[in-house]
């Protein structure tokens, strides 16, 4: 909660003068009963009809006093409030941009956006509140209370004994609250987990038909955040019956007390009813405690859970003193190189030790989870290699700076991802301020340019949510050209061909050559392989061959094999004997 | 340091008034307002008994905030002040219970609304959820994904805070106002009058305010769905924005999209915070007024002073429930431009709506037909144009072409995600447009081109393809789609944990995954979409093997980039441009060296 509070730092100024505003308001009203007892002790009783309308007029300026502060009390709460939450998902927003995937796989997609913009809503929501009312509260009781005392300290120190006990009470209720509220934004996490997982998979879930199963699994998790703020709500509901009643209780012992003072002569009626007053004036404040520690125990889970992200430790990030080197030659090492994911035991890639020469391309084959995605993902540094040493340039990629490691390399995943805006937004996404000649020319290489050309706008068109009006290949074919508008030092290409036929293929592996990058590419067609300088053979996270198409041919059984998968006239006449 | 004190007023200002063609929307709000309510209202109805009790329950705590402060009153005057001895231990105990009773109806009325409001909330999302099931393909193409999860759960959410505490309120406050009034015209009705001149005042003033706020409230929401979508899409694409190291750029972004949420939530908020203060200052006013009227009055002699005593008191207390009345407004205001855009998508084209009366197929033979079919995108050139085919039960058809020539479309026609422009697609010679969607789906097998996989273990996403298959039936279909031996390595076997999206597996285990879900299927109409794309060759020739004792007896739609895995089907068409160009089987398309044979040509040459 303090950590989150001192967000509100910057705008110390705009609150303080929201709270000396409120507590204007708060005195004019106070001032209200003061001025329509004058009205009637010096206007109507003395019959001076002069001094009613003078007073009468001060109420109806104190009052338009009240009114211009209030306005100006909202504008500032308003202020700060926004401003907090802009403030918290900007650091938010930064700190996940930093995060490494072994951070992303411990909170999910729907986590994150619950707590940038529900929780957060949360916690800005509480502050305004606090800036114009919530306040008023505890000031009320306090005031009271010490009034009290001034009109007949026997009779008040009931509330000495009573007030303390309460507010015990309500820290107990607000704690206990802070937990339940805090298990309900988690169930309301998964119930936008299930969300979110059927608005990806819709398309699958129409084809196998199973919208019930669907809703089912749905109501349950949607169910159990039901029960779950319920149970949150009830206990919150608690603590003001039990406030008023013990208020209540209070007001009947000093009738009682009070009643056997003055019987005794040591004290006059107007103390008891004026104690009686402030009681009820102290009931009235504590009833609006309870929604303010609903409000408060709320935002109180809900910037736990900011700070949970705010405080993630980052596990990959550049060391003190990281090289930046200015040019990139592009030769890539990997020195012995072992890898498992993080909270696994398994290791995916064993004692890979192999080097790719500047300008080199090089193809990776292997059976399907055998590691080829794994080995990419550790030259961006996308994750850091759990034994040996990932070298580009003679240098370990642990000492150079991230940012200026992935401005030198241009990635396709294997899976296309798009984001919405312009084909052209999408191409340049890879590079600032590029021209609309690198946009054309890369989209050129990656033979997408006639594709686009015939579109109704062409580099103008929108692209969905994630490009869905575009065949898998064109997709794939975006991806690659935003890799390749960078004009890479080092281009990695994961299967990022596969949706293309054998024509279009070819002329864009034969338009990549004029680039002068290293290029890496994963692929399953010994066709495309051949056309690479030399091919990695992967096999359980092992390289088991490395060489041109004809020495593996003749070196490796498992590329034979593979290589004779793909021989269709054999492969086509077996097929129809089985047949 | 001084000058951060004018920092509230340099948020940009938002139009409130739309300009001209929007206005007229504007105009029609109100109407639509009321109807939202009316909606929520249809909600709460469904628990009426509930609801009932929450009312019985404020009358009762009403009734008892009243009936204590009178008994602590006659206490004063008779026991304190002339001090008479009897029954005083009666009223205290009368004092006593009344407390009791006040506390516990507050606590009831509570309970039961806490449950009726979470219930609604429940029933709303649940629909919502429901109808989201119902849409067709196309309105998922038009809509970003996190701007959809928002309206599931912001605004959801503010619906859900508000029904907790406003209807209690509301009700409440419509009881004071109303008991308030009746005492207030049997004292007097000339000051009665005097009170009420506020309350056009305060209606022009609300009118004024909401006017603004209902505007303000919708584009902050609007804004809030549009920072989540962005948010969405760019930690689901975290892979791209790290490799390309544009993290800046993504920041950069999300402040610009997050300054607009400030501004409108600057301006609602502000606006919204007006109308409490409104309230006071009128309050005051008719204070003033009545106190002056009443004082010029009282010298008259027509009105007693006790009397300008009382109504200052109680013109206090007509306000008050309109000060909470308001102050609900707020709330209630929010959550209406939430609800609106929940019934929004809960009033949007349903595609199971039209379906109802359509024809059931018990069993489907297999025999598919395309007849003069074409089929755009909206807002595209022809993707398929005048296309005419026919697989019979059991054969084999596949499509090959360069991408973009239309072959997913066809699938995506033959299983009705979109519907076709022209002519008509018929299966065992029913039109499927009058086939009921999801009958028509319970006979297909798909296995699409991106292998979607649910949060969830391996063993119960391949039970997806048939939710009472048993453990054997899993397994089996594991080990007919080659997935069984890789499934053995993971580190819980088939109770492996799969993370988001599959994320942890290889794109061509995810394949392997869900072949393995077809096969369990066990369909008529069985679509391979690429199936096998990321699948190395060695394995996928295995594969196929198991595919060709799956494709037995059924019809088959197989689209591969890879010819040799269509080689033995019994129909071959090539797609060009949305045009079949060529048909034939392997051995006759061939013999014709055209574009297949091309093709075809290609890979044997390198």
């Amino acid at each position: 909660m303090l950590k989150v509070l001192s967000f509100l730092k910057p705008y110390r100024l705009a609150a303080a003068l929201a709270l000396v505003l409120m507590l204007t308001e708060l005195s004019v009203e106070l001032l209200q009963p003061l001025l329509i007892g004058r009205i009637i002790d010096e206007g109507i009783m003395k019959n001076d009809f002069n001094v009613v309308l003078m007073w009468g007029g001060a109420m109806v300026g104190v009052s338009a006093i009240a009114f211009a502060s209030g306005v100006l009390n909202s504008y500032y709460a308003a202020h700060v409030g926004q401003s907090l939450g802009f403030d918290i998902r900007k650091s938010l927003m930064t700190k996940i941009q930093s995060f490494s995937f072994g951070n992303f796989n411990r909170f999910p997609t729907s986590s994150l956006i619950t707590r940038m913009t529900n929780d957060v809503t949360q916690v800005q929501n509480t502050i305004f509140m606090s800036l114009r009312i919530m306040l008023r509260a505890p000031l009320l009781v306090v005031g009271s209370l010490v009034m009290s005392f001034f009109v007949n300290w026997q009779l008040a120190i009931i509330f000495l004994a009573v007030v303390p006990i309460l507010v015990v009470f309500l820290v107990y209720v607000m704690k206990k609250g802070g937990v339940l509220f805090k298990r309900v934004q988690e169930k309301l996490d998964h119930v936008n987990n299930v969300m979110q997982e059927n608005l990806v998979g819709i398309r699958l879930i129409k084809a196998f038909n199973r919208r019930n199963h669907e809703v089912n699994r749905f109501s349950k998790v949607s169910g159990t955040l039901k029960d779950g703020t319920v149970k949150a709500l009830r206990l919150m509901e608690v603590a003001m019956p039990v406030l008023l009643l013990v208020m209540n209780l209070c007001i009947m012992v000093i009738l009682w007390f009070g009643r056997n003072q003055i019987n005794l002569g040591e004290v006059q009626v107007g103390e008891v009813v004026a104690i009686i007053n402030y009681a009820t004036r102290m009931t009235t404040a504590f009833s609006m405690f309870s929604f303010i520690i609903m409000a408060l125990s709320r935002a109180r889970a809900s910037s736990e859970r900011i700070v949970e992200v705010l405080d993630a430790s980052i596990d990959l990030t550049d060391q003190d003193q990281s090289f930046n080197n200015i040019h990139m030659e592009g030769e890539i090492e990997f020195n012995h190189v072992s890898f498992k994911y993080p909270d696994t035991e398994e290791y995916v890639l064993k004692d890979l030790h192999f080097t790719v020469q500047a300008g080199e391309t090089v193809a990776v084959l292997g059976a399907t989870g055998s590691g080829k995605s794994s080995l990419f993902q550790l030259i961006p540094r996308l994750y850091d290699a759990a034994d040996g040493k990932v070298l580009i340039d003679h240098i370990d990629v642990k000492t150079l700076k991230m940012d200026w490691l992935r401005k030198n390399i241009g990635f396709a995943p294997q899976e296309a991802m798009l984001f919405s805006g312009s084909i052209k937004d999408n191409i340049s996404w890879g590079k600032e301020n590029a021209a609309m000649e690198d946009v054309i020319a890369a989209a050129k290489n990656a033979q997408i340019h006639e594709t686009i050309m015939a579109l109704p706008q062409q580099y103008e068109t929108k692209l969905g949510q994630k490009g869905v009006n575009l065949s898998g290949g064109q997709k794939q074919r975006l991806s690659v050209a935003r890799a390749l508008i960078r004009k890479p030092k080092i281009l990695l290409l994961d299967d990022s061909t596969s949706a293309l036929d054998m024509n279009t293929e070819a002329k864009l592996l034969q338009a990549l050559k004029t680039y002068t990058s290293t290029t890496m590419i994963i692929t399953q067609k010994i066709s495309t392989a051949k056309s690479a300088d030399r091919i990695l053979l992967l096999e359980d996270g092992l390289l088991i061959a490395e060489g041109t198409h004809e020495q593996l041919l003749f070196s490796s059984p498992l590329y034979r094999e593979i290589a004779k998968s793909q021989l269709e006239a054999e492969v086509s006449h077996l097929a129809f004997q089985t047949k | 340091m001084l000058s951060k004190l004018s920092d509230p007023f340099k948020h940009d200002k938002i139009p409130i008034q739309p300009i001209s063609p929007q206005s007229k929307r504007v105009k029609a709000k109100p109407k639509k307002f009321s109807a939202v309510i009316k909606r929520i209202w249809i909600y709460l109805s469904y628990s009426k008994v509930m609801l009932i009790l929450v009312l019985l329950m404020v009358i009762i705590s009403s009734a008892m905030a009243l009936l204590g402060p009178f008994l602590v009153g006659m206490a004063i005057d008779k026991y304190l002040v002339s001090r008479e001895e009897m029954f005083f231990l009666w009223l205290l105990a009368a004092l006593g219970g009344i407390y009791i009773v006040h506390s516990l109806s507050l606590w009831l009325q509570n309970y039961w609304m806490i449950g009726v409001a979470q219930e609604t909330v429940y029933t709303m999302r649940a629909d919502l959820f429901e109808q989201i099931q119902k849409l067709p393909i196309p309105f998922f193409d038009k809509r970003q994904l996190g701007e959809l999860m928002s309206r599931v759960t912001n605004d959801i959410e503010n619906v859900s805070s508000t029904l907790n505490s406003s209807i209690i309120q509301i009700f409440s406050s419509v009881l004071t106002l109303a008991g308030t009034i009746l005492v207030m015209l049997s004292l007097s009705p000339l000051l009665t009058l005097l009170t009420l001149l506020i309350v056009p005042l305060m209606f022009y003033g609300m009118k004024w305010i909401t006017k603004r706020t209902s505007v303000l409230f919708k584009e902050q929401q609007r804004n809030l769905g549009e920072l989540n979508g962005f948010i969405e899409e760019t930690i689901s694409g975290q892979k791209i924005v790290k490799t390309f190291s544009q993290e800046q750029k993504v920041i950069a972004e999300f402040i610009e999209k997050g300054e607009r949420l400030k501004t409108s939530g600057f301006w609602a908020q502000t606006y919204s915070g007006f109308i409490p203060k409104l309230m006071n200052m009128l309050n005051n006013l008719s204070f003033a007024i009545i106190a002056c009227v009443g004082g010029i009055l009282a010298l008259n002699g027509t009105v007693s002073i006790g009397m300008i005593v009382i109504f200052t008191e109680y013109s206090r207390q007509f306000t008050r429930p309109l000060n909470d009345l308001a102050n609900q407004f707020n709330t209630l205001l929010s959550a209406i431009a939430g609800a609106e855009r929940v019934f929004d998508i809960i009033d949007a084209e349903d595609e199971l709506k039209q379906e109802k009366n359509k024809r059931r197929m018990e069993k489907v033979k297999g025999d598919v037909e395309f007849q003069n079919v074409s089929f755009s995108y909206k807002g595209y050139k022809n993707t398929l144009n005048q296309i005419n085919l026919r697989a019979l039960p059991g054969e084999t058809v596949a499509f090959v072409g360069p991408t973009g020539a239309g072959k997913t479309t066809i699938i995506n026609l033959l299983s009705r995600f979109y519907e076709v422009n022209e002519g008509a697609i018929l299966i065992d010679g029913v039109i499927i447009a009058d086939i009921n969607k999801e009958s028509l789906r319970a006979h297909m097998g798909f296995v699409l081109q991106d292998s979607f996989l649910f949060q969830g273990t391996v063993h119960e996403n391949i039970r997806y393809g048939k939710l009472d298959a048993t453990d054997e039936e899993v397994m089996d279909a594991a080990k007919h789609a080659n997935a069984h031996s890789f499934i053995m390595k993971l580190p819980k076997q088939y109770d492996t944990e799969l993370k988001y999206n599959g994320s942890g597996i290889s794109q061509g285990q995810k394949q392997l995954l869900s072949i393995a879900r077809a096969f369990l299927a066990q369909p008529s109409i069985l679509i391979l979409d690429e199936a096998t794309s990321s699948i190395d060759t060695v394995t996928e020739l295995k594969i196929q093997e198991a595919l060709q004792q799956l494709m037995v007896g059924r019809t088959c739609f197989v689209i591969a980039h890879r010819l040799n895995t269509i080689q033995n089907a019994d129909k071959i068409f090539v797609l060009h441009n949305g045009e079949i160009i060529e048909k034939g089987n392997h051995e006759s398309l061939l013999k014709k060296k055209g574009f297949y044979y091309q093709l075809h040509g290609q890979k044997q040459l390198r």
